[in-house]
């Protein structure tokens, strides 16, 4: 028994052997004659570079091309060159392989440009989403949802099923109307089960979401096909995730996504506000000169918010004012609390006034500046102070009051933080001085925080311990140049010393070249 | 003076033990030639050695604090130099002692290339010199990175990698240097025992010999003359002498220590501690060795990516390799200084060697060349041409002096440099092709000057 086993085992691995070598590793006749076709002007048609990635892929990749030629559907050197050029990782080569719509819809001499994935569209006159490249790095793609996800039929059939011509409508319908897309979309997007399978994490709420949202209210309750859905924002073939940095929905990608329509005054001609006013189309620009858009677009501070962080993206809306101070506290926790507690909040309540955007803006917001507090450079306090509080002088006071002491504390930390550098320039430790004036930066930022509370009571505690701490960088340097004074004093000591040595040694000379 | 059998007291407890008055006869005699140069000449060697012994001191106080390794190299120098009494002073000082010492040594070595004091019988004691030269130059490559800050770490990345180009052993000696394929803290235990172990036990050594052959053979006369027209004794005169200049140097060095802590604000001549090396950040543009490697390090821009067949920087080091050993070859080079007649080209090699570095210092100092501010590149075109008309003027001023008071009339190849600088910066050539467009002429002149005293051989040569 024991020894029939072992025969049966040992027929099982020579069968595997033979069944692999029965694999044929070298391209077939066909294969080999389109990989070394030559051109018109004598040259080979697939490249030097296209021919070693094909040697090193792996056999079974290998094999699909083989069987591609075999059947009839990769039949010219062009096609190959065009699948090769693309040097696409072997597991990906496979998926694409595998796939007979692609294989089909990449042969220039079998497609219209209209029907033609091309590496380069705008050479080859097809249109720009049959974009070959792009395609190959789809999101969908990559984990095995090709054409056939949304297309419909079965990409191992070398024809096209009816289904293909049934399941979507026709061009010119389907690109005037085009409310038939998120349902597209959620057919997958909504289905929690369906969706897990390939990211789990992914949330399957955005058509619920988008139904809700300004551009779902008009796409489906006013037949508006110009609103924004799915396809505006994510694309069709080559959609990419938003942690992907080519992403059209990565966080720097976003503000001009949302800006080919928003700003674009000729597409948003027509559209009016919640305030009957025409939409302007001037918020990419303001944002892009904003302290948001400076963060996020020039230096790369992903954390910066970009539109979907205040407007939400499936959901987009117009904070409306009720909530505008909610979307700023995400980020503003601090200073939203402190603006709760404070005598304002009522006064903004009862007058319907924005929180936060009142006093800063909103696309074009700038860094708060201390100037904010003063008459003079901006009148905002003073001015609403005398057309809604009565022009009370307490108020008036308490503004005059934050900003001379921020400006006070802020110019003796500037002119502290200017010592640093030439004191250490000569060498002496500026350690202490430099976690002082940190310290310094701490305490203001926290009163500029403070002034959202517009009272003085937190505010007057912080200025005191401003002031001690200044006073402690003071006496720091004090010290350090008392150090600089000793090793002054010292060098003038050491060197009239050595200067004297040195005069006695030139009268010994002197003596001695005297005596001989 | 009192005469050896004269000797009491503790000389003549060590002499009967150790017969020392033969060494104490040869120092009552040994005197030092007057009248031949000017005497400043003669305490380059000896200054030099004085800041060399400053380096040994300091650098002993620097080695009780400071300790080598990643998390340790540049928190022990920002603590010595910051937190422990004086430990600013000992680093300012070992920083401006090290780079007067080789300002002292670079002058002691030109002065005596061009007062022909290599010639037999001192062919070893310029060989040794010029070994110390070498070895001083490797105390500065090796003590730059020791305190693990970014610039260091990345002069460091840059000096080594050159070299790779050395030809069939470089990826292998690379990887000796670096210990290991890149710059990491290995680079630093290498350099560290390099630093205060290896270069100090052979300066030591050749120093020893260099100062033998020096006490043996006294100093050298000018060219032809055998007996100098007066003499100085050694002891005490010109040691008190020698005594006094150390001291001057010394107030010097603490001055300068004390009122520029951080070296003289010139790029390749300052030390100021900054960010502490992060092998992951990127490079920054403008990284520059010290000054003076600053020559070897513009001639390598110079050169293109290849040439002739060699990779750029392995065609420079070639020629760089040529010019060195040339002037450790000299003294058997200068074929008619060692029958000791003048040899006036070898007078203009000097010159013409200092005016090729200078120039070359000057562009990597991209002087005139704008930039700096805001990230900006200087404009190279516009360095050369600063730089050409500060060297050209230089260059004749010198000329000018060797005219009138040294009365030479041998030019050829500081000319040549000048012209050079003159084609690349006021010409607009490249460096490279003015280069090739001067080296004939050099050659041609010398070729021409060599037949002619061939026609004429029995009369060539003498003193003008």
């Amino acid at each position: 028994m024991r020894h029939l086993r072992i025969v049966l085992l040992l027929a099982l691995a020579v069968g595997a052997a033979g069944s692999r070598a029965a694999e044929d590793l070298t391209p077939s006749e066909e294969l080999s004659a389109l990989l070394a076709a030559l051109g018109a002007d004598g040259e080979p048609l697939i490249g030097s570079r296209e021919r070693e990635y094909f040697d090193a892929l792996p056999a079974r990749a290998r094999g699909l091309f083989r069987k591609a030629v075999r059947h009839e559907l990769l039949t010219e050197a062009s096609h190959l060159q065009e699948i090769l050029a693309l040097r696409l990782h072997p597991a990906k080569v496979e998926l694409l392989m595998r796939d007979n719509c692609v294989v089909c819809h990449t042969d220039p001499s079998a497609q219209d440009p209209e029907t033609l994935f091309s590496a380069d569209p705008e050479a080859s006159g097809s249109p720009l989403h049959l974009n070959l490249k792009k395609f190959a790095t789809d999101v969908h793609f990559r984990r095995g949802l090709s054409c056939a996800g949304c297309h419909g039929g079965d990409p191992s059939d070398e024809d096209m099923a009816d289904e293909i011509y049934e399941r979507w409508p026709e061009a010119p319908e389907r690109h005037e109307d085009r409310t038939w897309i998120p349902a597209f979309c959620a057919s997958c997007h909504a289905d929690s089960t369906f969706m897990r399978r390939f990211n789990p994490a992914l949330p399957t709420d955005q058509y619920s979401k988008y139904k809700e949202s300004r551009h779902g209210q008009r796409l489906f309750g006013e037949g508006d096909s110009k609103a924004a859905q799915c396809v505006s924002c994510h694309g069709v073939h080559g959609i990419l995730g938003p942690k992907s940095p080519r992403s059209s929905v990565y966080p720097q990608a976003v503000p001009y996504t949302c800006g080919q329509c928003h700003a674009d005054d000729e597409y948003m001609a027509g559209y009016l506000g919640s305030d009957g006013e025409p939409l302007p189309t001037d918020q990419l620009e303001e944002f892009e000169t904003s302290v948001h858009g400076r963060a996020l677009l020039d230096r790369g501070d992903l954390g910066a918010p970009a539109c979907n962080d205040c407007h939400g993206n499936h959901a987009a809306m117009p904070p409306e004012i009720s909530s505008i101070a909610q979307v700023c506290r995400a980020c503003h926790a601090g200073n939203g609390e402190l603006f709760d507690g404070a005598k304002h909040k009522q006064a903004f309540e009862r007058h319907g006034w924005p929180e936060c955007e009142t006093c800063h803006g909103n696309h074009a917001i700038d860094e708060a500046d201390d100037s904010m507090l003063s008459e003079p450079s901006d009148p905002l306090c003073y001015e609403c102070h005398r057309e809604y509080a009565g022009d009370n002088p307490d108020c008036i006071e308490t503004a005059k009051y934050f900003h001379a002491s921020i400006t006070s504390l802020a110019t003796e930390t500037e002119s502290l933080d200017e010592l640093i550098h030439p004191l250490a320039s000569m060498g002496l430790d500026v350690d202490a001085l430099t976690a002082t004036v940190g310290e310094l930066r701490d305490i203001l930022s926290q009163s500029r925080s403070q002034i959202h509370a517009f009272d003085r009571g937190e505010f007057a505690a912080l200025e005191a311990q401003g002031w001690k701490t200044i006073g402690a960088a003071r006496a720091t340097v004090s010290k350090i140049e008392g150090e600089y004074r000793f090793r002054r004093a010292g060098l003038f000591v050491a060197v009239g010393i050595m200067i004297l040595l040195a005069a006695l040694i030139y009268l010994k000379i002197r003596k001695i070249e005297s005596d001989t | 003076m009192s005469d050896a059998s004269e000797n009491t007291g503790l000389v003549k407890w060590i002499d009967e033990r150790y017969h020392i008055s033969p060494l104490l006869e040869f120092f009552r005699h040994k005197e030092v030639p007057l009248g031949a140069h000017p005497v400043l000449w003669y305490y380059l060697g000896g200054t030099t050695l004085f800041f060399f012994t400053v380096q040994i001191l300091s650098g002993l106080l620097l080695l009780v604090h400071y300790q080598p390794g990643e998390a340790t190299s540049y928190e022990s120098i920002r603590y010595l130099t910051t937190k422990v009494p004086f430990g600013w002073l000992v680093r300012s000082v070992h920083c401006w002692s090290g780079h007067l010492m080789i300002i002292s040594l670079v002058t002691h070595m030109f002065s005596t290339m061009l007062l022909t004091a290599y010639r037999p019988p001192r062919e070893l004691t310029w060989v040794t010199g010029f070994a110390l030269f070498g070895l001083a130059l490797g105390f500065g490559f090796s003590g730059y990175l020791l305190p693990w800050n970014e610039l260091a770490f990345f002069a460091t990345a840059v000096g080594t990698d050159s070299v790779k180009s050395v030809p069939l052993l470089g990826d292998w000696l690379l990887n000796v240097l670096r210990g290991g394929p890149d710059v990491t803290i290995n680079t630093l235990y290498r350099f560290f025992a390099l630093h205060v172990c290896v270069l100090p036990i052979a300066a030591f050594g050749i120093i020893g010999v260099h100062l033998l052959f020096v006490q043996r053979q006294g100093m050298a006369l000018p060219v032809g003359e055998s007996e100098a027209p007066r003499g100085m004794k050694f002891f005490p005169n010109f040691a008190l002498r020698d005594l006094l200049m150390w001291l001057i140097c010394l107030i010097a060095l603490l001055v300068l220590a004390q009122l520029f802590p951080y070296g003289a604000g010139i790029p390749g001549f300052e030390w100021e501690l900054g960010q502490k090396a992060d092998p992951l950040a990127p490079a920054f543009p403008g990284i520059k060795p010290e000054w003076y490697f600053l020559w070897v390090y513009q001639l390598l821009k110079e050169f293109p990516p290849h040439l002739l067949g060699l990779e750029g920087p392995q065609a420079c080091l070639m020629v760089v390799t040529v010019l060195l050993a040339i002037w450790a070859l000299v003294p058997w080079l200068d074929r008619a200084a060692r029958a000791e007649r003048s040899s006036p080209g070898f007078s203009d090699l000097g010159v013409g060697a200092i005016l090729f570095i200078v120039f070359l210092t000057l562009k990597a100092w991209d002087i005139g060349g704008g930039g700096g501010a805001d990230g900006q590149l200087p404009d190279p075109a516009a360095v050369a041409r600063a730089c050409a008309w500060i060297l050209v003027p230089l260059g004749l001023a010198i000329t000018l002096v060797r005219v009138m008071v040294f009365h030479h009339r041998w030019f050829i190849l500081s000319g040549a440099a000048l012209l050079h600088a003159a084609l690349h910066g006021i010409g607009g050539l490249p460096y490279l092709v003015a280069g090739a467009l001067t080296a004939p002429l050099p050659v041609v002149a010398i070729g021409f000057l060599a037949i002619r005293a061939r026609r004429s051989a029995p009369s060539a040569g003498g003193r003008p």
